[in-house]
């Protein structure tokens, strides 16, 4: 439909989707390029990255390109950016996505796990987003979309390195909208309980919390990554052109409860 | 391969917008109907109602229009009653009808009727439209509500005290509701738009008034109708599935306020 198409396809934009390999980020990069999107997806794994971007690429006629890189090394974040320019010319929007936390016992943490869970999910996407701007501000309706969770603006004292991590993201995102103006846009989805796969129950998960967590969303079931990637789309997309500073909940309406036991 | 008319499909899908007869509530019938949705376009001017359903009709779409006072529960109730006659069910909800405030509403020379008043335009009527199609939505498997709120729910000036109060009220109202309403399939989320070039702001903007919204807002223009049903759309659809309980502000990444 004409009036859809001018609202949601991406057709000629370049966009970079960090994370690009798991769950979600591989989800909004099969959507975005189904959109009509030239996507990056960047990523530690280099095999699945390479693997995924072929097999989307292959489905949607589009060009992928994986880049191995690391976001909590810089020169990664400025290769990743000299790679997508050098291919593609030009950066339309990115989605900083990457991003992890395991569960630690409050009083469990140090320096060395806290800085480390600040690195990867903070400061590298403010490093890559600062070597995306100059691209960015020279694109119609360019667009940040951070990937948040509701660790990060819940008390969560069983994620505390990660949680505190991403609450400092929220800030940054905020400031980053409110001096970028208008050129480029910045927003957050705030990700609730999604299945992630793999990295679910690496992060110290097992069944029968997934169990109660399922029946504590409103929506009585986890998200999944598609979900998420749809909310990703609508704030990249010429409908939210005028939205910038925001954070939408995906999380099935919110929790009755308390997402994990504390002991 | 993925298409987008998937995602925003609202085919056959039945639509009651509130204040449907011009603004952001005509700008929703016309997207919803360009989703496909039938649109049931409620005013309280019928006239106006039926030039958009006319329009939407025109274009290929459904749609009829129903005259309806919400401050009036016989009319709620009516309109109700029009929209499953015509088309069966309602799935799609957007109380959009709303009022008060602009700077008029100085303590001392409102009465408590007033105050009341704003509340059952911009709160109650609200609630009794979900209290009233809610089970249809459940039962037909399709359910969105979007209530269109303010920026006036979270921003402070004087004389707003009861169309800001109302505001808010609906914005924590829609949050308790997606409680109720999620086990039963149904969503409920918020739109709250920022200052957006509608006929009525027209009426009163100047080239000066301008300047001052724009002072503090990111993204340097006024908002238009399109910004915002674009997010009525986004909410109404199946690709904001797992999404209830939400507040979006569409405003440029500001506030327009002239103080």
């Amino acid at each position: 439909m004409e009036a859809l198409d001018k609202l949601f396809r991406f057709d000629n934009k370049v966009i970079i989707i960090t994370g690009g390999a798991g769950a979600i980020g591989s989800a909004a990069a099969r959507l975005f390029s189904s959109l009509g999107a030239n996507v990056v997806i960047s990523d530690i794994n280099e095999d699945k990255l390479k693997a995924l971007a072929a097999s989307i690429s292959k489905e949607t006629g589009h060009e992928v390109l994986g880049i191995k890189a690391d976001s909590t090394i810089e020169s990664d974040m400025k290769m990743l950016v000299d790679k997508t320019v050098e291919k593609f010319g030009k950066i339309s929007g990115l989605i900083n996505n990457v991003g992890w936390g395991a569960a630690t016992k409050l009083w469990d943490s140090n320096t060395e796990k806290m800085v480390k869970s600040y690195v990867l999910n903070t400061v590298g996407a403010y490093n890559l987003t600062k070597y995306c701007m100059p691209y960015l501000e020279k694109e119609p309706n360019a667009s940040v979309v951070f990937s948040n969770s509701m660790v990060g603006t819940t008390p969560s004292p069983e994620f505390i390195e990660y949680s505190t991590a991403k609450a400092g993201l929220r800030n940054m995102v905020h400031s980053m909208a409110v001096a970028s103006g208008p050129k480029v846009r910045f927003n957050e989805v705030i990700i609730g309980s999604v299945d992630n796969g793999d990295a679910t129950l690496e992060a110290g998960y097992d069944p029968e919390m997934l169990r109660r967590i399922s029946e504590g969303i409103v929506m009585k079931r986890r998200g999944l990554p598609v979900d998420i990637a749809y909310a990703m789309m609508y704030l990249m997309s010429n409908a939210a052109s005028w939205i910038t500073g925001v954070e939408i909940n995906v999380d099935g309406g919110g929790m009755y409860e308390s997402k994990m036991p504390t002991d | 391969m993925l298409k987008l008319d998937s995602l925003f499909d609202l085919k056959g899908k039945v639509a009651i917008v509130t204040g449907g007869g011009d603004g952001i509530g005509k700008g929703s019938c016309e997207i919803l109907a360009r989703a496909g949705a039938y649109i049931v376009v409620s005013d309280l001017t019928i006239e106006k109602a039926q030039a958009v359903a006319d329009e939407i009709v025109k274009d290929g779409g459904k749609a009829i229009a129903v005259a309806c006072n919400v401050l009036k529960d016989e009319d709620l109730v009516a309109l109700v009653d029009a929209a499953v006659k015509e088309y069966g069910t309602v799935n799609i909800l957007v109380n959009n009808a709303g009022g008060g405030g602009g700077g008029r509403e100085n303590p001392f020379k409102v009465d408590l009727a007033y105050f009341e008043r704003i509340f059952n335009f911009n709160v109650f009527s609200a609630w009794r439209l979900c209290q009233l199609t809610v089970p249809l939505m459940a039962k037909s498997g399709y359910g969105s509500i979007i209530n269109i709120t303010s920026m006036g729910s979270i921003n402070k000036s004087p004389n707003m005290s009861a169309y800001a109060a109302s505001k808010a009220a609906l914005n924590h109202m829609a949050a308790n509701l997606a409680f109720d309403f999620g086990p039963m399939g149904v969503r409920i989320n918020n739109v709250g738009p920022g200052a957006t070039r509608t006929h009525a702001l027209e009426t009163v903007l100047t080239p000066e008034i301008e300047a001052k919204m724009l002072e503090h807002t990111p993204i340097k223009r006024l908002g238009t109708v399109e910004d915002i049903t674009g997010a009525v759309l986004y909410f109404a659809a199946p690709v904001s599935a797992w999404v209830s309980g939400q507040v979006l502000f569409v405003n440029g990444g500001g506030v327009q306020t002239l103080d």
